[in-house]
């Protein structure tokens, strides 16, 4: 076992400690609650009638778009992470071209980020 | 057997299983749910591993926005999700053959592989005291700055593609434009009209 | 490491062929189609990372970010995609998707 894996321990012991106490909850409630179904008590109720329709709705379109570009600027981020963590240990030199070489990258992901505002993919009519 | 392997061991099972379900599971809610067991499982191995800045990338990146837009299509498309799965049991002895052959095959190669070429030249880690993400970031904005950019041009046509293909504004919505209502000035805004006695006014 | 470059190379050999299973299995229903193509890339990202860290190059785990960036890329554009057929025809039964032969 190294060093390294050692400092993940504590997330290991975490895990362990809430799937125990997941599976206790939900064992324990299942063990020890009351249960005397009957068909009258299971069976679906919406004021005095049986159920209309179907209780779970569908999503609206523009969910998934936000999800999409949520997605994109996720990545740009990602991409960021290493950027920062390194940038200033570089010479001078490659630290100056690994700088602009971000700064292209952002570009391009400014012109996306300026396309979908004209065009309105942000807005919540 | 030390903690190490027992952890990958563990890792590895689940996150098979819960692949194994993915592809069998009749709610494709509960495929997404696995989706995402699978990829923190994965997440798990890449850690166990040492590549930490990937691991911590795929729970971001997957579990945090793919599995999401997975669930956001599944939930916003009302499909009969039975039907579709009738032709389950007539494509299931093709595939079963067809992935086994591949599954016997990749393992061959990849024992070959790790026991003559690659294993030869697994050697001790030259010790540089840098992090892995650290590693990451000295040659990737330098040495791999086309492969970069082409990274900055892919995330451009998805979020390009993906607004043209679903974006659509409804008709007669009318939206509030603040910068006109504060541009907005007396002059613009009133009109003062001589009314001729019994006449009204037309626009 | 205890466990050697061998087991993460059968691991992600077992991943790749399930997600190859679940394209077959799955044929009609897209979504899944799409979910098994995910399990293919990292099982592609697991050979990738372990190679890289048992030999000791950084620049497989490179690789690997740029197969998750083009993965992300792959299912915003086709879940798009299937969002779009959706709203045309109603269902997402891609046997019968020969609208694009015009």
């Amino acid at each position: 076992m190294n060093a390294f894996l050692l400092q993940y321990l504590p997330i290991l012991v975490f895990l362990a400690v809430a799937v125990v106490l997941g599976a206790l909850f939900i064992v324990g409630a299942w063990a020890l609650a009351p249960k005397h179904p009957d068909p009258e008590k299971i069976s679906a109720y919406e004021c005095g009638f049986n159920a209309f329709e179907d209780a779970r709705m569908k999503f609206d379109v523009r969910f998934y778009l936000v999800a999409i570009l949520f997605i994109i600027f996720d990545l740009e981020v990602a991409f960021l992470f290493p950027w920062a963590v390194s940038l200033m240990k570089l010479p001078h030199a490659t630290g100056l071209f690994a700088f602009w070489s971000m700064l292209g990258f952002l570009g391009v992901l400014t012109v996306g980020f300026i396309y979908e505002w004209k065009k309105g993919a942000l807005e919540w009519e | 057997m030390d903690l190490q392997a027992i952890a990958f061991y563990t890792l590895a099972a689940i996150m098979l299983a819960a692949a194994g379900l993915v592809v069998t599971a009749r709610n494709p809610v509960h495929s997404v749910l696995f989706l995402i067991l699978a990829f923190f499982s994965g997440a798990g191995l890449f850690v166990l591993l040492g590549a930490e800045f990937l691991a911590m990338l795929l729970i971001v990146v997957y579990v945090g926005a793919v599995a999401v837009l997975f669930l956001f299509v599944v939930m916003m498309l009302d499909v009969d999700f039975v039907s579709l799965r009738s032709g389950f049991a007539q494509y299931m002895p093709v595939g079963l053959v067809v992935s086994g052959l591949l599954l016997v095959e990749m393992v061959m190669v990849s024992g070959a592989v790790a026991s003559s070429g690659a294993a030869a030249k697994v050697k001790a880690a030259a010790v540089t005291g840098r992090s892995n993400i650290e590693e990451i970031g000295r040659v990737l904005y330098t040495d791999y700055v086309y492969f970069f950019q082409a990274a900055g041009l892919v995330l451009l046509v998805a979020m390009i593609g993906a607004i043209v293909l679903t974006l659509r504004h409804k008709p007669g919505v009318r939206r509030q434009n603040i910068a006109d209502q504060t541009a907005r000035t007396r002059k613009s805004g009133l009109s003062i009209v001589k009314v001729a006695t019994g006449e009204g006014i037309s626009e | 490491m205890s466990v050697g470059l061998p087991a993460y190379l059968a691991v992600a050999a077992a991943l790749f062929t399930i997600g190859v299973f679940g394209i077959f299995v799955n044929r009609r229903n897209i979504i899944v189609v799409l979910m098994s193509i995910e399990l293919i890339l990292l099982a592609v990202n697991i050979n990738l990372v372990s190679f890289s860290m048992f030999l000791h190059d950084v620049v497989g785990q490179i690789f690997a970010m740029f197969v998750l960036t083009v993965a992300a890329a792959e299912a915003a554009v086709g879940l798009a995609i299937l969002v779009t057929f959706f709203r045309n025809r109603g269902d997402i039964a891609v046997d019968h998707a020969n609208m694009m032969k015009g």
